[in-house]
């Protein structure tokens, strides 16, 4: 289903008016894409500046000194337990408690793209290594990041690449550096890849770190993209980053990340991003501010039309009533609805949109929002739910249900359904809330973002 | 018309094998009834080997100087094999093959893949499950397709069911109809439903519809509501299950395991789909090529053992499948790359036994790679039009020549 959108329109500033004001609808859907979230009192400070002002200080605060001490030692003690599900958790955790929602977002994005899995790697200290590369990149220079994770030593264990012959090189990694990281299926060819994993023999990792073992390399000449010379393995990184596709590539991988699960963005549509991307160099901090301050994140393009990921929907629910849990049992259980942080499916990460869906994990969603409200570990602004809510003004049946709505529903909930899930509290006395609730985050209109 | 009756009812297969199919008209309704109430209604289970299974060490030539000579290191001598025929063997690790082969349950469909081959896992992966490649606009797969027919008029089962916890195939997506993914049957339960009037609200709210125009809101809600409807299926059917084999204490056993469990409940599902994850084998692939194989042998005969023993056997064909085969030659990390054609499998009692098919020379490699003789299509019309009785060509979308394997 293709449709228009003037993409100098889309792309160009979004000024509030009549039709899509600044209110708390609109600041709400800003941080459910640039982040996971807000509270009533965060949408309310949110609502007093600019759009574009809030999007700054999304993109530019950074995260106090005392904050970053506290996750290290933090992740060291999950490192320290030998169980990469410890880190998974830690992650958990620190999404829950940043302050700088975006970049945690964006380092989320980075992982998705470089999709590594400790199921494989299974070493927590490779898996930290490389989640703090992609945090510090988050926003940064994409051809930096692009040679930076060539060289990771998990994404090559990940990978088989950790040792790489000059006899037979191992195509794997030159594969997915273009077809999943850097160009997209079909803008390359076979050769391509041959010559350029020839460009990577001699790359290897040893002790945990990597290392270039010159005798391993084929230092012959290799010809990629039409590029004839001795290459090594920085400079295919570098030919490959140079095609044309490149930033269309992460342009529109961007734009179904933070704007839109479908249709798919056309060329046209995203050709002023990829003109941005190719002449900052391929910066990304520039690109994201452009995609959230733009007429298109605001339109009913962008609004509810994308399907909660696992991790939007579970670290969502609770930071929009300032929740707290265990995170080691809410990591297994984002795991078992399909998105295990550092578990990534496949080297691919994952499809999102519909994907995301289907029984079971409708299912599953609907018990972990039932097993977060009711479990006794879940504490919400460090009290009980009930109580929490009566802090924010929400106490009688009706009240709560357009709370949730406020803070947590993309779209809007159908009347019927609110006097439904209304009446389904009033005739379940002190467990009115728990069923009531559950029922409400049950309908096909929490599942969207 | 005659194409949308014929596969409107392309799965109703009478207790004698005949399809209860007409052209130009709805077939007898007390005919179709009685096709739909009977439990011979065919089955088929389908294995996804991902990864890319390397065929070359599956089915082996074990007398063939080229393997040995490009395998110096992962060439698997002929005294750890299992001989089939014709200079190939399987895999030591088969034995579940092989004893399927000898009781004559084993179809072996040799040199398959398609055309201009791609070595993406995913790119070809969708190749196979929509029948298409990227330039088309792809939107639903060839089970998908084949399940529009069939939506109606099942009492209520799924048409067809994905067992695991990966993301759905692309091969069951279709435009109206959702097949439910199943982790486990103990989590696939809604909870506080014990009490009815929270599961009477749930459903009323999950089934209202929604009279707006966001697609995606529309595909949850109609998700939603199978969902639940599956769940409360599944739990009253899957009871009486009790068996006397015993499954391989691993992912596909338990998996097929749990397909048996739900046919012999009674469901009328005709389409099973289960993976087995883990053929990626770039580095150090011989002992995880090997617990692959024995994985997939083992609990495929087991599946059927336990048919025979439930009564079903007759109604289940499995069929097994990879992306693509491997390279030829091995790698420097005891491994081998992505190649292109691979053998197929299809198991039950309905097929005819053996090879089908010459192994592709290794004398005439393409860039390295098998040269495919069979489409995977030609295996997928076999399916369609042998096993369930129904025209292939708007499902394949083109007309490929079935492939013969069904005594059936």
């Amino acid at each position: 289903m293709e449709f228009m959108i003037d993409p100098e329109w889309a792309w160009a500033e979004f000024h509030p008016d009549s039709d899509t004001p600044w209110n708390f609808r609109t600041a709400a859907h800003l941080f459910r894409r640039a982040g996971f979230g807000a509270t009533q009192s965060e949408l309310s400070a949110a609502v007093s500046k600019s759009p574009s002002a809030v999007v700054d200080e999304l993109l530019t605060g950074s995260e106090p000194d005392s904050f970053r001490a506290e996750m290290k030692s933090l992740s060291n003690a999950a490192i320290a337990t030998g169980n990469v599900q410890q880190l998974s958790a830690w992650w958990a955790y620190r999404m829950l408690s940043t302050p700088m929602q975006l970049l945690e977002k964006t380092t989320l994005f980075w992982h998705g793209h470089f999709a590594t899995s400790a199921e494989k790697v299974t070493d927590g200290h490779l898996m930290l290594t490389q989640n703090e590369l992609l945090r510090s990149f988050a926003f940064g220079d994409f051809s930096k990041l692009l040679l930076e994770i060539s060289r990771d030593p998990a994404m090559l264990v990940y990978l088989d690449s950790a040792t790489n012959r000059k006899s037979h090189p191992n195509e794997n990694y030159a594969r997915e550096i273009m077809e999943l990281f850097c160009l997209g299926e079909g803008n390359y060819t076979e050769t391509d890849i041959r010559e350029l994993a020839r460009c990577f023999t001699g790359w290897e990792i040893r002790r945990e770190e990597f290392r270039f073992n010159r005798y391993q390399h084929d230092s012959g000449t290799k010809t990629i993209f039409n590029k004839t010379g001795d290459f090594g393995g920085e400079e295919g990184v570098q030919i490959v980053i140079e095609q044309q596709s490149a930033p269309e590539f992460i342009a529109s991988k961007l734009v179904r990340f933070f704007v839109m699960d479908e249709p798919q963005p056309t060329a046209e549509l995203i050709a002023p991003l990829v003109k941005q991307l190719r002449e900052s160099g391929m910066m990304i901090q520039p690109v994201l501010r452009r995609i959230l301050t733009s007429n298109l994140f605001y339109s009913p393009f962008s609004a509810g039309r994308k399907v909660r990921s696992p991790v939007e929907l579970a670290i969502g629910l609770l930071r929009c009533l300032e929740g707290t849990t265990n995170t080691f049992d809410l990591a297994a259980a984002m795991l078992t609805l399909g998105q295990g942080l550092l578990y990534p499916p496949s080297v691919k990460g994952w499809d999102g949109g519909r994907t995301w869906i289907n029984s079971s994990t409708l299912l599953g969603r609907s018990n972990l929002v039932r097993t977060l409200i009711t479990n006794d570990k879940t504490r919400f602004g460090k009290t009980t739910l009930q109580k929490y809510l009566a802090t924010q003004k929400a106490t009688n049946p009706r009240a709560i249900i357009d709370y949730f709505e406020m803070v947590l529903f993309a779209v809007p909930i159908p009347d019927a359904a609110k006097e439904r899930v209304e009446a389904l509290m009033k005739t379940h006395g002190d467990n009115g809330l728990t069923e009531g609730l559950h029922a409400l985050c049950t309908i096909p209109e929490f599942q969207l973002g | 018309m005659s194409h949308y009756s014929s596969r409107r009812n392309f799965l109703r297969v009478s207790a004698a094998g005949s399809a209860v199919v007409t052209f130009g008209g709805l077939a007898p309704s007390a005919l179709q009834a009685a096709a739909e109430q009977s439990k011979s209604d065919r089955i088929l289970i389908v294995i996804e080997l991902q990864g890319g299974n390397d065929g070359l060490n599956t089915v082996i030539p074990v007398g063939d100087e080229i393997y040995r000579r490009l395998r110096p290191k992962l060439a698997i001598a002929r005294n750890a094999t299992l001989e089939i025929a014709d200079g190939l063997a399987f895999h030591s690790s088969l034995r579940g093959f092989a004893d399927l082969l000898e009781a004559g349950r084993l179809a072996i469909i040799q040199g398959v893949g398609y055309p201009d081959p791609n070595r993406s896992h995913f790119e070809s992966m969708d190749i196979w499950h929509t029948c298409q490649r990227s330039t088309e606009n792809r939107t639903d797969g060839w089970l998908g397709r084949m399940l529009e027919q069939t939506a109606n008029g099942n009492g209520g089962d799924p048409t067809a069911l994905h067992l695991g916890h990966d993301k759905q195939p692309f091969a069951l997506m279709s435009r109206d109809v959702r097949v439910p993914s199943i982790r486990s049957l103990e989590q696939f339960r809604l909870q506080g439903t014990d009490d009815s009037q929270f599961r009477q609200a749930v459903e009323e709210l999950t089934a209202a519809r929604r009279g707006n125009g966001n697609d995606l809101l529309n595909f949850v809600q109609s998700s939603t509501s199978s969902a639940i409807a599956a769940s409360e299926r599944l739990s009253s059917s899957v009871k009486s299950y009790a068996s006397s084999v015993t499954y391989p204490k691993n992912g596909l056993g338990e998996q097929l395991q749990t397909v048996a469990k739900l046919i012999s409940s009674g469901l009328s599902t005709s389409v099973y789909y289960v993976t087995l994850n883990g053929f990626d084998t770039h580095s150090q692939q011989p002992d995880a090529h090997a617990g692959l194989l024995r994985q997939l042998g083992d609990s495929v005969k087991a599946l059927l053992d336990d048919m025979d023993h439930l009564k079903h056997s007759d109604r289940v064909a499995v069929m097994c499948f990879s992306e693509f085969g491997r390279r030829v030659e091995e790698n420097a990390s005891e491994g081998t790359d992505h190649g292109t054609a691979g053998p197929m499998f299809i198991a039950g009692p309905a097929v005819k036994p053996g090879l089908i098919g010459k192994l592709p020379s290794l004398n005439n490699l393409q860039d390295g790679d098998l040269r495919h003789h069979t489409d995977f299509r030609q295996v997928y019309a076999t399916v369609i039009e042998d096993w369930f009785k129904c025209e292939a060509e708007p499902i394949l979308l083109g007309k490929y020549n079935p492939v013969d394997v069904f005594r059936v």
